[in-house]
């Protein structure tokens, strides 16, 4: 693999349980707060309880009553695409003859998971057969293609956790290919009661606040939210600030289980290589990485050797503590945060974590900390085994 | 960037592999199965293009499927045929990409599932139900049978899934990311599926599927996998080239059909997608092939290997709603094909191949 | 039907080993690794199983690792949950 051109990002957006807007997210951060409770949305009349991170309860999703018949993963989805698409000077109007793409990481957002639904129809009642038109007109990348009136290629990218990863990766790939003028890539996710049935049942849920790289971690809490970015091919910015680039992305499979993480981290590391090399980076000049960090025994295991390993005294951060593990969305918000903390200079402790674990050889900064440099990594591993990670750099703006 | 085909691995309604599609274009017809749902007392019959898949253990120990669903073995076996039919089943997987494209993903594990905590208790949530019913299970088997430690991607987009799928494995080629690229399209049917269509479609379920009845409901439900080996056009292709895939909308900006290439529509017995190909065929002629395989978003995939074949072949083989198929050569030393595929909304898919 | 005999059964059922029968599961062989064979995947699922069939709770992997080793540590410790 050789080097490939740097792309421009212009606008940034995202939401979450840590905040409705980057600059609300930035401030819970750099607070050290968060708040994980039991779900507001749904019950499961599961024996436990487990907490979640949801959007606060007395914010409403600023949308027309157009979009607010999609399904509440393209909701958040296009929440977030405004806010980037505004922060890099774009509205419908001035998109018009542009070439558009759209490349959107989520799970919830494409599967049928209708549980209401399949509950009705099971009990031959009359299921609402509305339920399933609104599946079908709610696939994330072409409800934002739809709702900015965009003519350009689209992809939803069900790649389970690396997803929002995977997509800024394809859509900076789409730029250099000449595909398209502008892309709108990052991750969208929902919580619902079938994710949260299935992580429980795997035994990956932690019954408190979740602990990444610590000791004590006993899994992941769940989250929602969406993160997008704006990217533009340099013949369309021009003169226009830059939040950052994308300068890297690398992907690569373990293919060694379903859902474990393979131990000597082998995929990961390939992974970090592609990303290195597209970037023409060494791993010396990151400054910090965004970890997957979900909480886990397994993935934060993995993950702390391959850092040692790769970028050993490099300080990690993993956000989820504050967002809750956001799915689909997770590498899009994550990609967000990584540039608004290069662009700040300065990365958030890793909240949950307070006791080192001797099986993981490195450990996560525990209190905010400046770092120095313009180049950063965010990476995410997933159930299938694909691992994938961006290397992002500091723009002007 | 120029794509070759090296391999095809199809499975559907017709049967399994490349004889059984030629099979199906020079007959010119395939019957559907017929399937009972039952709901409320009621029985419906329905027709619907199965595909089956007993052919997988010939590649892979029975053992190693007691976890695998219909979905994911419909995967499997559309990987190995490719594989077998680019006579790669025994080479080095390390630089194989996986790419795949549904419009549904896994729909029976994913019910499966819900099963388990709908009539056990949450308590009884399957794991195994769980995460074999995400989107990428499918691919994530599929590179764990082949070692295939590349990237690995699924993505869905309902009609635009192929076309859309296609444009990675594009980039990965031409980025150097990977030499080769599985690439597959699969989508299945289920009873809940019928279920909501019959809510839909009433008797537009019926069939035949008359394909150029653009203003008519005439679907059939279909299922099955296709897929297609894939490298750079360094190299000789086996079938033929992928010269360009373009996706876009014809309702925000109007295609334009190049006009030096026959057309193969997607067009499926859809009503809703109708006036799109009628807006932009006009006086244009067009082949469609769902007749053979049934009406489901990766049947854009089958397009594609048809049209592969029939580059191949130098044949080209067109269906008559009811009458004698027709047969005409290619005889052109460049001849080139388009396969079109329209979504509800006007977003469109254009795949160009030549020989 | 005894615990231990239940659980065979309903392990083959329910983890589709449908190519063992349950005389060739013995009460001490391992489940996991060299054994049966089984996983990370599997030992979870069990868990579903022994709540599904048995009624017993199995509340985190730290109490369920001691006793998803046999099936006689199995059948020891739902035994123990149902006296």
């Amino acid at each position: 693999m050789s080097r490939l051109a740097p792309i421009a990002i212009t606008g940034l957006g995202c939401l979450s349980g840590a905040g409705v807007n980057l600059a609300e997210s930035m401030q819970t951060l750099f607070s050290n707060q968060r708040n994980p409770q039991p779900s507001r949305r749904f019950t499961t009349g599961h024996p436990h309880c487990y907490p979640v991170l949801e959007l606060p309860a007395e914010f409403t999703l600023p949308l027309d009553n157009q979009e607010k018949v999609y399904a509440r993963s393209c909701q958040l989805a296009l929440v977030a695409a405004r806010e980037a698409l505004t922060d890099a000077g774009w509205d419908e109007r001035s998109l018009r003859g542009k070439r558009v793409g759209v490349c959107i990481g989520t799970t919830i957002g494409c599967a049928l998971n209708c549980d209401d639904f399949y509950r009705a129809y099971k009990e031959d009642d009359n299921p609402d057969i509305g339920i399933i038109k609104r599946y079908l007109y709610s696939n994330p990348a072409a409800v934002i293609a739809q709702q900015f009136r965009l003519d350009g290629p689209t992809q939803t990218i069900a790649n389970a956790c690396s997803s929002g990863t995977d997509a800024i990766g394809i859509g900076s790939s789409w730029l250099r290919a000449g595909a398209c003028d502008i892309v709108i890539a990052g991750g969208a996710d929902e919580l619902a009661r079938v994710t949260y049935s299935g992580f429980s049942s795997l035994m990956i849920t932690d019954p408190e606040p979740c602990k990444p790289f610590d000791l004590k971690r006993k899994g992941l809490n769940l989250g929602e939210g969406a993160g997008m970015l704006v990217l533009e091919h340099e013949e369309v910015r021009q003169e226009k600030k830059v939040r950052g680039y994308v300068l890297g992305y690398g992907t690569a499979c373990d293919a060694y289980h379903l859902t474990a993480p393979r131990p000597d981290g082998a995929g990961l590391k390939q992974a970090l290589a592609e990303a290195f090399a597209t970037a023409g980076v060494s791993a010396k000049q990151i400054s910090f990485t965004n970890a997957h960090g979900t909480g886990t025994p397994d993935n934060d295991r993995v993950e702390s050797r391959v850092l040692n390993e790769i970028l050993p005294g490099v300080p990690f951060v993993s956000t989820k503590g504050y967002t809750g593990h956001t799915l689909g969305a997770a590498g899009g918000i994550e990609a967000v945060f990584t540039l608004a903390c290069l662009q700040r200079k300065e990365i958030p402790a890793n909240i949950g974590f307070s006791e080192a674990d001797p099986e993981l050889p490195a450990t996560p900064v525990q209190e905010n900390t400046r770092i120095e440099g313009d180049i950063a990594l965010s990476e995410s591993l997933a159930f299938g085994g694909n691992n994938a990670a961006l290397i992002l750099a500091r723009g002007d703006a | 960037m120029r794509m070759a085909i090296q391999g095809i691995g199809i499975c559907g309604g017709f049967g399994q592999g490349v004889a059984a599609l030629r099979a199906a274009l020079q007959t010119g017809r395939v019957e559907p199965q017929e399937v009972c749902i039952e709901h409320k007392g009621m029985t419906d019959r329905l027709p619907v293009y199965q595909a089956a898949v007993d052919g997988l253990t010939e590649f892979i120990p029975k053992r190693a499927l007691r976890r695998i669903d219909h979905f994911s073995k419909m995967t499997l076996l559309g990987a190995c045929l490719a594989l077998k039919d680019a006579d790669l089943l025994e080479a080095d997987r390390s630089r194989t990409g996986v790419v795949i494209a549904t419009g549904y993903g896994t729909l029976k594990t994913t019910f499966d599932f819900l099963d388990s905590y709908l009539d056990f208790g949450y308590s009884c949530s399957s794991p195994t139900h769980f995460s074999n019913s995400v989107h990428n299970a499918a691919a994530a088997h599929v590179s764990m049978q082949f070692k295939a430690t590349a990237p690995s991607l699924t993505l869905t987009q309902f009609e635009m899934s192929v076309s859309s799928a296609l444009l990675t494995a594009q980039i990965w080629l031409a980025e150097n990311r990977v030499d080769q690229v599985l690439f597959g399209a699969v989508d299945e049917s289920c009873e809940v599926l019928h279920f909501w269509r019959k809510k839909f479609f009433a008797e537009g379920e019926q069939g035949p599927i008359r394909p150029f009845a653009l203003e008519t409901q005439s679907a059939v439900v279909g299922e099955g996998v296709s897929f297609l080996l894939l490298t750079r056009a360094e190299q000789d292709a086996a079938y033929a080239f992928i010269d360009r895939v373009k996706l876009g909308n014809h309702d925000v900006c109007s295609l334009r059909l190049p006009q030096d290439v026959r057309l193969i529509v997607g067009a499926d017995g859809h009503k809703e997608t109708g006036p799109w190909y009628a807006q932009v065929l006009k006086d244009r002629t067009a082949t469609a092939y769902a007749p053979l395989y049934g009406s489901f978003p990766a049947a854009a995939g089958f397009d594609l290997a048809v049209a592969a074949l029939m580059l191949r072949e130098r044949k080209l083989y067109l269906l008559e709603d009811q009458g004698v198929p027709e047969t005409t050569d290619l005889q052109a030393t460049e001849e080139k094909l388009a396969c079109l595929k329209f979504g509800p909304a006007g977003d469109y898919g254009l795949i160009q191949l030549s020989n | 039907m005894s615990v231990k005999e239940k659980l065979k059964r309903v392990l083959i059922e329910d983890l589709n080993l449908e190519d063992v029968e349950p005389d060739e599961i013995t009460d001490d062989m391992a489940l996991f690794g060299d054994g049966l064979g089984l996983d990370s995947l599997d030992a979870v699922e069990l868990v579903v199983i022994v709540q599904k069939h048995f009624g017993v709770e199995i509340k985190d992997m730290e109490e369920g690792r001691p006793a998803l080793q046999t099936i006689s540590t199995l059948a020891k410790f739902i035994e123990e949950r149902l006296a």
